[in-house]
């Protein structure tokens, strides 16, 4: 391959990657911006995600990938909405350290109950490496053209259901002001329970493609995070658009970054660009009280 | 006092403080009144660095302070009070009032090996002097109760003292009377005639016209950001301006 | 007996590492996730130190600084994030710092680790035997203790508290809370490194599957269940989960279930900290004022 394609392919690479990014960066600043709390248990969506398909696919379903995905998605969903029902509704008006310490408590439990269940080792769907097919002299495999696709349904899916419905109407209103949507009669129960069904669907969406592409293993849902937080930094806060754009500058970073510094650094990238966006950050005095 | 210029500070698309010039020269309580929105409590964020002007210029005792971080406008002795009083709640009314004093030896990590008989020197004499203007503020008996177990007038008075433990050349009170009954604010007015008295100075936001005339020498007054009006008291309240600004 | 003394070392090392946690988690308010990196930095520093033939007496407050130092530094740009972006930037940083351990080999031969880390020796005498090391670990952890609580009774532990409590407050009161934050996290980070050093040179032998999140959510349950922004609140706590976990270790239980225990305990330890959140935040030992 000559030098040229090569970069072209790494650039390819960088936005596959990405994409994905970008929907877990999406989901999370979704939760944020409803609900104004960090989900640290954001990661183990996108694992669980991933090993839902997993359990469809295997016996005793044993579902072809297409069917699959269905379920998988809907108990992704349903984690979700699960997660908020049992432990971040009851403590909605705890100070941030509780909602906090708690959504890292609940991310343990979830990622060693995968290892519990599936064990720590690596695994892949068990589909065959089909040879990528040559495109304008780059190699794009069928997850990958997949990738691309289904981000880019996703993005307009999230387009159209945040700013053309009256639901997404009433979730904007909300990350705008909680106690004012609440006061001027928008259905803040229903807004939530939909925001963490979107995010929890988005996270699990991109946790399945990951998965494709790569493998699955439990470990997967926590080093995703940070990359998604640092998107979400780079796109600002509570901003949908900037999260997409985020991930794919994350995506890119990295796999331009590998041709620089060793492999084994790869997923310290985010973090040094998380880094430097902060430290060209004023310090912000914390206006509410923490309690 | 405090000197300021041309001050702007806009949310969005509207101003709520408008080219607004302020000058407490010379002045040792002065008032700062206007309608409900009319950019108060704004300006006194501006002037204790909790926001940024978008344009303008503050000076305290001569020097630029706009732009710069809270602790160093206490540092150079401006400390405020808030509207919703924001003691410590879980800390001891006598912590709270411990916190206040500025550039403490103990509060620096490496001093805190070397200089400990400093510190305790330091200590009792702020806690001695804690003590005596809780028993002005009338709330010595409660020295050692959590904050959050006081009414809120008394949270509110205990603000007010601990903004005077900080020793400051200026204090600014956001609505020391609001909510508090009528002998609490007594214990409020008279402090501040007190502390008058011993050379402090006040810039005062306060709804109360009765506390107003009884305790400022001159009026700010401020409508959608502007300022409309500024002289004593009395002439204030007869000043048409001020008048179209409450009703209208 | 040895297993009770092996148990009481483990517990006065841990001791002193969810101590350090709690002045940055229970006095100062700082979510830091990555608290592992900085025990992970005392540990590492001082057995690539008298590996290399330094003797502890240097070693041990070489390493303190160096973790002192990467707090400091971390603390920088990280501080500048509030709340849960800054428990983020830590989890972050702790990662990358594995990566460092996994990576440069040259320095920490990779993920083979560092075995045959001499025991501490304080000018001619060893601490080679059990009961020498508990002596010297919960020495180490009654001075921490000491040093802490005088820190946190100070005029300094109470302007953590102001920062922590209301920092808008604390500002307007001339207290530059940035800066009270980084110190400390600065002291946080110290004493952290004091329980690598001492975990170290117990263990003879470390490698970078030592130091992972699971570690940093073992400490920060003892703090949170013992009861953060207390002083007895991360020894108790230290205590009553160092004993389940060592405890279930020496269960002789057969291998194929080994493989499942890990997991479930850690699942223990996840839902431990979810209930304790939503039913009794405040922990086993209730700071005083703090009746939320």
């Amino acid at each position: 391959m000559d030098s040229i394609s090569y970069y072209l392919q790494t650039i390819l690479n960088g936005i596959l990657a990405g994409c994905i990014y970008a929907l877990f960066a999406m989901g999370l600043t979704l939760i944020y911006g409803v609900l104004n709390f960090v989900n640290f248990a954001h990661g183990e969506l996108i694992m669980w995600g991933a090993y839902f398909l997993f359990l469809f696919m295997a016996e005793p379903f044993g579902l072809p990938l297409y069917v699959a995905i269905i379920p998988a998605l809907a108990l992704t969903g349903c984690l979700g909405l699960a997660m908020d029902y049992s432990v971040f509704r009851p403590i909605r008006r705890a100070n941030r350290l509780t909602l906090l310490i708690a959504a890292m408590g609940l991310s343990v439990l979830l990622r060693n109950a995968a290892q519990f269940f599936w064990g720590a080792e690596v695994r892949t769907y068990g589909f065959e490496v089909i040879a990528g097919t040559q495109f304008l002299g780059l190699y794009l495999t069928t997850t990958q053209f997949a990738i691309i696709a289904v981000t880019l349904i996703c993005v307009v899916a999230v387009y159209l259901l945040f700013f053309k419905s009256r639901l997404g109407k009433s979730m904007r209103a909300l990350s705008d002001n909680l106690d004012l949507a609440r006061i001027s009669g928008i259905d803040t129960k229903r807004s939530i329970l939909a925001a963490w069904v979107i995010s929890a669907v988005l996270a699990g969406i991109g946790g399945i493609l990951l998965a494709l592409d790569t493998n699955l293993h439990p470990e997967m849902g926590i080093a995703n995070l940070i990359k998604a937080f640092a998107a979400t930094l780079i796109g600002g806060v509570g901003n949908l658009w900037g999260a997409l754009l985020g991930g794919l500058l994350i995506g890119l970073a990295e796999n331009i970054g590998v041709l620089f510094i060793s492999p084994g650094y790869k997923d310290g990238i985010a973090f040094v660009i998380m880094v430097l966006i902060l430290l060209a950050r004023p310090y912000v005095i914390l206006g509410e009280r923490s309690d | 006092m405090i000197e300021i210029r041309n001050l702007t500070k806009a949310f969005g698309g509207t101003r709520a403080v408008s080219d607004c010039s302020i000058s407490l020269d010379g002045l040792t309580i002065s008032g700062l009144i206007g309608p409900n929105g009319s950019g108060k409590t704004t300006l006194f964020n501006l002037i204790t660095g909790l926001l940024k002007p978008d344009s303008g210029e503050i000076r305290f005792l001569g020097s630029r302070i706009d732009g710069r971080l809270p602790h160093d406008m206490a540092a150079l002795g401006l400390i405020r009070t808030f509207q919703l009083s924001r003691v410590f709640p879980r800390m001891t009314v006598l912590e709270n009032m411990l916190l206040a004093p500025q550039g403490q030896t103990g509060e620096s990590l490496l001093s805190l090996w070397f200089r400990l008989p400093r510190i305790r020197k330091e200590e009792s004499e702020n806690r001695e002097r804690a003590l005596e203007l809780l028993e002005l503020l009338g709330l010595t008996r409660l020295h050692d109760q959590f904050a959050e177990n006081l009414s809120y007038g008394q949270q509110k008075l205990l603000e007010l003292g601990r903004a005077l433990m900080a020793k400051p050349k200026m204090i600014l009170l956001d609505e020391p009377t609001a909510g508090i009954n009528p002998t609490l604010i007594r214990t409020m007015i008279e402090m501040i005639l007190k502390m008058r008295e011993r050379g402090q100075t006040f810039f005062i936001i306060e709804h109360n016209m009765d506390v107003v005339i009884e305790v400022c020498e001159r009026v700010f007054v401020l409508d959608h950001g502007e300022k409309i009006a500024e002289g004593r008291p009395e002439e204030i309240q007869k000043d048409p301006r001020v008048i179209e600004a409450y009703l209208g | 007996m040895d297993l009770l003394l092996h148990l009481c070392v483990i517990i006065a090392i841990y001791a002193i590492f969810a101590l350090s946690l709690n002045v940055e988690v229970g006095y100062t308010g700082l979510f830091n996730f990555g608290h592992v990196a900085f025990f992970a930095v005392g540990a590492y520093t001082s057995a690539l130190l008298t590996l290399s033939g330094v003797p502890f007496v240097w070693s041990l407050p070489a390493a303190l600084t160096m973790a002192g130092l990467c707090g400091f530094l971390l603390s920088i740009p990280a501080l500048k994030l509030q709340g849960d972006y800054f428990g983020i930037a830590t989890l972050g940083f702790g990662e990358i710092l594995r990566m460092i351990f996994n990576n440069e080999v040259w320095l920490t031969k990779g993920p083979m680790g560092l075995p045959g880390i001499p025991r501490p020796e304080f000018f001619g005498f060893v601490f080679d035997t059990l009961p020498r090391y508990l002596a010297l670990s919960a020495g180490f952890a009654l001075l921490t203790f000491a040093i802490l609580a005088f820190v946190v009774l100070s005029p300094f532990g109470r302007a953590l508290k102001a920062v922590r409590d209301d920092e808008t407050a604390a500002e307007i009161l001339g207290k530059n809370a940035y800066r009270f934050k980084i110190k400390s996290f600065v002291i946080g980070s110290v004493f952290a490194g004091l329980a690598g050093v001492l975990w170290a040179h117990y263990a003879t032998f470390i490698g970078p599957g030592d130091f992972t999140l699971t570690e940093t959510i073992l400490v920060l349950l003892i703090v949170v269940m013992g009861g953060k922004g207390t002083f007895p609140g991360p020894v108790v706590g230290a205590v009553a989960l160092i004993f389940f976990q060592e405890s279930v270790r020496f269960l002789r239980l057969p291998p194929e279930w080994t493989r499942l225990l890990g997991p479930l305990q850690q699942m223990i330890f996840g839902l431990l900290l979810v209930v304790l959140m939503v039913f009794r935040p405040e922990g086993i030992i209730r700071e005083k004022g703090g009746e939320r």
